[in-house]
């Protein structure tokens, strides 16, 4: 202890060693804050979790039948076959899986049409399992996609995993809004383009319908009138015999509910030679319906075929066209990419003849773009939305309140202390330990084997830390005070005597918390959190014993108070120093 | 130096520690903490994840016939505009397809659930009168997590080799649903992949044509069989009533396959003649469902079977219950049906059971925060001495017993986050019985033990530290309290740092300054003049502040 004391008063004593120590730790301080923009300590809301279970999303184009759905998710599953640790797998044909965490917001709930089919695949326990699924996912996700998309032209398999903390549509999510559809829908295939020759973005999608052809029957009224038929009879006839209908129903005795009758031509007959117009209208020939007179009529003949493209689906948000593109990240933080693609956009939609602003000013939209088509004068906004928008919410609102828990331990110590300065140097000390917390993680991203992201929990680690170091300094400036004020000790050896006489609780409650976060930093959620406790607490120790007493010896409301009021509140300390 | 004087008390902490230091009520009030603790522990509902109040809705609008563009403009719009006034209202999506609108929408995180729900459902009528001619009556779906999110999935199928036919099977699923809805706090059960019982007429149109029959004509005479008739009264002479009735014209598949659909020539046709007629199952429903699993359920390295149609039978359970009492008591009702199953050749898998996962999750971190506990204790025992370790690391649980009790009292529940918590707050409420201990540590290797009792003594101890130790906890709980405030899903999430955090650094204040004393006047004694080594840092601090006299 002796020596700590003799280290401290020989910083204090000596002008140049008290300048080397606060620009090493002003270098240190700008140091690690420049591990952000060089990449080194990288960024994200919640990382990714092993679960014991995933999703596959198969979407085959509108319009596409159960059949075609089918052959993809045969395909899904060959390859799945392979794989030694799959309990089971699930298969849901033109619905969603029993409702989870990740479906609900991406709307598996809703999901009812013949071109869908989800996959749940269930893994032996986490425990006795060596490949984490992320990265199970990872490794099979460019398998599938490549081998099974082209099975039907057009599909698009997606992997969801559970989200760690809390759902959101997707990655990435680009709002395409304008008031002319046509072009919104242009608009968003670039995006999508783009999206997809991103480095580190997968499963990219365009949410809205794929433009397919259809027939449209044309009743011609003159003939219906002639033929004695109405519209109705029809409209029914035609449902009836492909689709079909319960017509009546049975009350059962035996099964639950009533048994329906249902009514509907034979597969054999109804099936259609291949998707042409000719095919139809030699099917409908053949179709007859009876006129009132008791005649039967063909359909063909009071009918004309007519192709079409159905205008499909139009969203809105918040009273605006849009038209999501959603994209997932590979194991990388969203923000990187999404930059990153931001770029290219820019500079294509610019070659494209569109003049392209950013949004101004700073709120968490501040990624929009806003476009001009030149010719025709027409705006359009290019909005990040998903989990970007989540974390930048996020990050702001941590912000905030870190900056609220600021003023406010601000504030009570200036109540206790009646000093600016003092209450300034406690805060600028504890807001070091920033130092510890980045480099923390930049070491946990080098020891462990996935990115170790800085996140939203590193973020409340670094809140808490705020308090636990400041108490350090407190604890500090309170016993040099009283030794200062009611020995008579000089200022700079009683600033190094309290250091070392603190410098033992300060490390023990320190032990106290590393070890009490040590089981955090393995979690793949709290880790982030548990790192910023260790390491910021590790620095918070050195910046208090070593940092803090530099600024105290400079402190002019360290020096000796001559009124003597404030020596009687430290009778106390004068008790444990000086009886012996 | 003498201060033998009568010691003053100045602080809270003082004053807690002079008035449970003699009391014969302490030690209980110690197990009474313990105790509350640990029921809160017991009957807590325990679930994964916290619960986020999100709260929604959809309107759906039928207007058969429209174009997207129509319904757009007539539909979807103007129900926009009216639902985007509904206070607190974050998003409006608005979807135009054909014959259908829908608008969804999505509040703010954490605004009430049931508010908003009669908010929306209050907006949609009220402004009804605006609905185009042709529309249906709008349908209001709100979302509902907690309903909505199943907790167990159980895929039932029929093993190789057994006749169950998949509407028997279906059968068998739904007396399971019926039961499974009995049980307490269930709330709603699903069927996937179920297919229903019903009579199929396949007709074959190359023979309807052959018979100059239509679609319609067999529709007709289908129709006008399959009415069921009710019972008749009819009364008697003498006042007494005889009931008759008329049989079901369709009482079996055969009946339809026997319907006359027309006489021609004078043989009559059946629909068997024009039709296939079979009691099968509802082929026109797409939607289907099917498991592979491990041949071998036991060997890891068995290969996946065969694919095998499956009805998933999925229960949910309702707002704040217990999600793995709920999911127990759903596996206890599930296997009294194992040997009915085996008879009948039913084999099903537990696909889902969230119940059992948060209380894994749970257990688990339960016992993170034992061995960080035992940690923490050992490290002392070698800082301090075993007594005063064994003393810290008691009010380790006292403190967290508070903590959940308070949180279980304010309808919190166990989950994730609550745990990650108190593993957070672990490292910092042993400070305030560590400060504590220190302290009445070094008074008792001071030079003027022997003038004081111990009593004294350890009052003055305590005391002595009250005022830079609440200072420094009121620092860090200062830095919680605004977390709460944080918005949005990730802040909801996380609601139960801010929540619990500051409960425990308060509660580690008061039992460090209540217990902590008291135990040690029952284990730590006066040491001996001879004994010093303990108090070498002091002495030595001490002889250094004589130095610069």
């Amino acid at each position: 202890m002796k020596k700590f004391e003799n280290l401290i008063y020989s910083i204090l004593d000596s002008k140049t060693k008290k300048f080397m120590v606060i620009l090493l730790t002003a270098l240190a301080f700008f140091g690690t804050l420049l591990m952000f923009p060089t990449k080194l300590v990288l960024a994200k809301m919640l990382p990714g979790k092993s679960d014991n279970t995933y999703s596959i999303y198969i979407d085959t184009p509108t319009g596409s039948s159960m059949s075609e759905t089918k052959k993809v998710s045969d395909c899904v599953v060959n390859i799945l076959r392979s794989e030694k640790e799959i309990q089971h797998i699930e298969l849901f044909y033109g619905q969603g899986i029993p409702l989870d965490y990740a479906g609900l917001v991406k709307g598996s709930g809703m999901k009812q049409s013949e071109n869908v089919a989800e996959i749940s695949v269930n893994l032996s326990d986490k425990h006795h399992r060596e490949e984490p699924s992320y990265l199970m996912t990872q490794r099979l996700r460019p398998k599938v996609q490549s081998t099974c998309s082209n099975v039907v032209k057009g599909s698009n398999i997606k992997f969801i995993e559970q989200p760690a903390g809390p759902p959101t549509m997707a990655s990435i999510v680009v709002e395409v809004q304008g008031d002319n559809k046509e072009e919104i829908r242009k608009l968003s295939l670039d995006v999508a383009s783009i999206l997809s020759k991103t480095k580190g973005l997968v499963d990219v999608d365009v949410m809205s319908d794929d433009s397919y052809e259809k027939y449209e029957l044309v009743l011609d009224k003159q003939k219906v009138a002639e033929s004695a038929l109405d519209i109705k009879q029809i409209n029914d006839l035609l449902y009836l015999s492909f689709e079909g209908m319960a017509i009546a129903n049975k009350n059962a005795k035996k099964v639950g509910g009533e048994i329906p009758i249902f009514l509907v031509l034979s597969k054999d007959t109804k099936v259609l030679e291949d998707n042409s117009k000719e095919a139809l209208e030699a099917k409908l020939m053949s179709l007859n319906l009876m006129n009132m007179a008791g005649m039967m009529v063909p359909l063909s003949e009071v009918v004309e075929i007519k192709k079409v493209k159905p205008s499909g689906m139009i969203m809105h948000k918040d009273l605006t066209r849009m038209i999501n593109v959603i994209a997932e990240t590979d194991m990388v933080s969203q923000v990187y990419p999404l930059l990153e693609a931001r770029d290219v956009m820019m500079e294509h939609f610019a070659k494209k003849g569109y003049t392209v602003e950013k949004e101004a000013g700073m709120s968490t939209y501040m990624f929009d773009l806003h476009l001009t088509n030149k010719q025709t004068g027409e705006k359009y906004l290019l909005r990040w939305d998903g989990e970007m928008k989540v974390t930048l919410d996020t990050f702001r609102d941590l912000g905030g309140a870190f900056i609220a828990a600021l003023i406010m331990i601000f504030l009570l110590l200036v109540i206790y202390y009646k000093s600016f300065i003092l209450s300034g140097i406690v805060l600028l000390g504890s807001f070091l330990s920033l130092i510890g917390v980045i480099l923390g993680h930049f070491i946990a991203d080098l020891v462990t084997k996935d990115t170790f992201f800085l996140t939203a929990t590193s973020l409340i680690g670094f809140i808490a830390l705020m308090g636990i170091s400041s108490r350090n300094s407190l604890l500090l400036i309170d016993f040099a005070k009283g030794l200062i004020n009611c020995q008579n000790i000089p200022k700079k050896r009683a600033i190094a005597i309290a250091s070392a006489t603190r410098a033992k609780p300060i490390a023990l409650t320190a032990i106290a918390i590393i070890l009490g976060s040590a089981l955090l930093a393995s979690d793949p959620v709290f880790g982030g959190l548990g790192v910023a406790l260790i390491s910021g607490t590790v620095a918070a120790v050195f910046v208090s014993l070593l940092f803090v007493p530099i600024l105290m010896d400079n402190a002019k409301a360290m020096d000796k108070d001559e009124d003597n009021e404030t020596c009687n509140i430290e009778e106390s300390h004068q008790n444990i120093s000086i009886t012996k | 130096m003498s201060s033998t004087t009568k010691y003053e008390i100045t602080d809270v902490a003082g004053k807690f520690a002079k008035g449970f230091l003699k009391n014969p009520l302490t030690p209980i009030l110690g197990i009474f903490l313990l105790l509350i603790g640990f029921i809160a522990l017991q009957v807590m509902p325990r679930e994964e994840d916290p619960q986020i109040a999100i709260s929604g809705g959809s309107v759906i609008i039928p207007l058969p016939g429209a174009s997207p563009e129509e319904i757009e403009n007539i539909i979807v719009e103007p129900l926009e505009r009216k639902l985007r006034e509904i206070h607190g209202v974050e998003h409006v999506y608005g979807m135009s397809m054909d014959n259908v609108g829908v608008v969804n929408v999505m509040y703010y995180i954490g605004q009430n659930r049931e508010d908003s729900n009669l908010k929306l459902y209050d907006k949609v009528m009220q402004n009804s009168d605006l609905l185009p001619k042709g529309a249906m009556t709008p349908i209001i779906k709100p979302f509902d997590i907690d309903i909505d999110i199943p907790i167990v999935s159980i895929a039932f199928y029929t093993k190789e080799g057994s006749k169950l036919s998949p509407n028997a099977l279906r059968e068998k699923v739904v007396a399971i649903q019926n039961k499974m809805n009995m049980i307490d706090n269930v709330a709603k059960t699903e069927l996937k992949g179920d297919h229903k019982t019903q009579y199929n007429v396949e007709v074959d149109m190359y023979k309807l044509s052959a018979y100059n029959l239509s679609m319609g004509q067999i529709m007709q005479s289908i129709q006008s069989l399959a009415s069921n008739a009710p019972e008749v009264k009819g009364r008697t002479m003498d006042g007494k009533i005889t009931m008759f009735g008329v049989e079901n014209a369709i009482e079996s598949v055969e009946d339809v396959k026997n319907v006359v659909v027309a006489s021609y020539m004078g043989s009559t046709i059946n629909l068997g003649d024009v039709a296939n007629v079979y009691e099968g199952v509802d082929t026109q429903k797409f939607q289907d469902a099917s498991i592979i699993q491990k041949e071998n359920n036991n060997s890891h390295d068995s290969k996946l079977g065969k694919e095998t149609s499956q009805v998933t039978l999925s229960v949910a359970k309702l707002a704040g219950t217990n999600a793995v009492f709920v999911s127990q008591d759903v596996m206890k009702l599930l296997s009294s049906y194992d040997k009915a199953f085996e008879k009948e050749g039913i084999g099903y898998v537990v696909t889902r059971n969230y119940g059992d996962r948060a209380n894994h999750a749970v257990n688990e971190l339960m016992s993170h925060l034992v061995i960080t506990i035992i940690i923490i204790a050992v490290m002392l025992v070698f800082a301090l001495g075993w007594k005063e370790s064994l003393i810290v690391t008691f009010t380790i649980p006292a403190i967290l017993a508070i903590t959940l009790f308070i949180a279980y009292m304010t309808g919190q529940t166990i989950n994730r986050i609550t745990l990650f918590a108190f593993l957070l707050s672990l490292g910092l409420l042993v400070d305030a019985a560590i400060i504590v201990i220190e302290n009445i540590h070094r008074h008792l290797h001071a030079h003027d033990v022997d003038s004081k009792s111990m009593e004294e003594l350890l009052v003055e101890a305590t005391d002595e530290i009250g005022a830079p130790t609440n200072i420094a906890t009121l620092a860090i709980i200062m830095t919680m309290v605004p977390m709460a405030f944080v918005g949005g899903m990730m802040g909801s999430f996380m609601k139960p740092i801010p929540y619990n955090v500051p409960v425990a650094l308060f509660a580690s204040l008061i039992v460090a300054y209540i217990f902590t004393p008291y135990l040690s006047l029952k284990l730590l004694k006066k040491p001996t003049h001879k004994h010093h080594h303990d108090d070498e840092d002091l002495s030595h601090n001490n002889h250094t502040v004589l130095e610069h006299k």
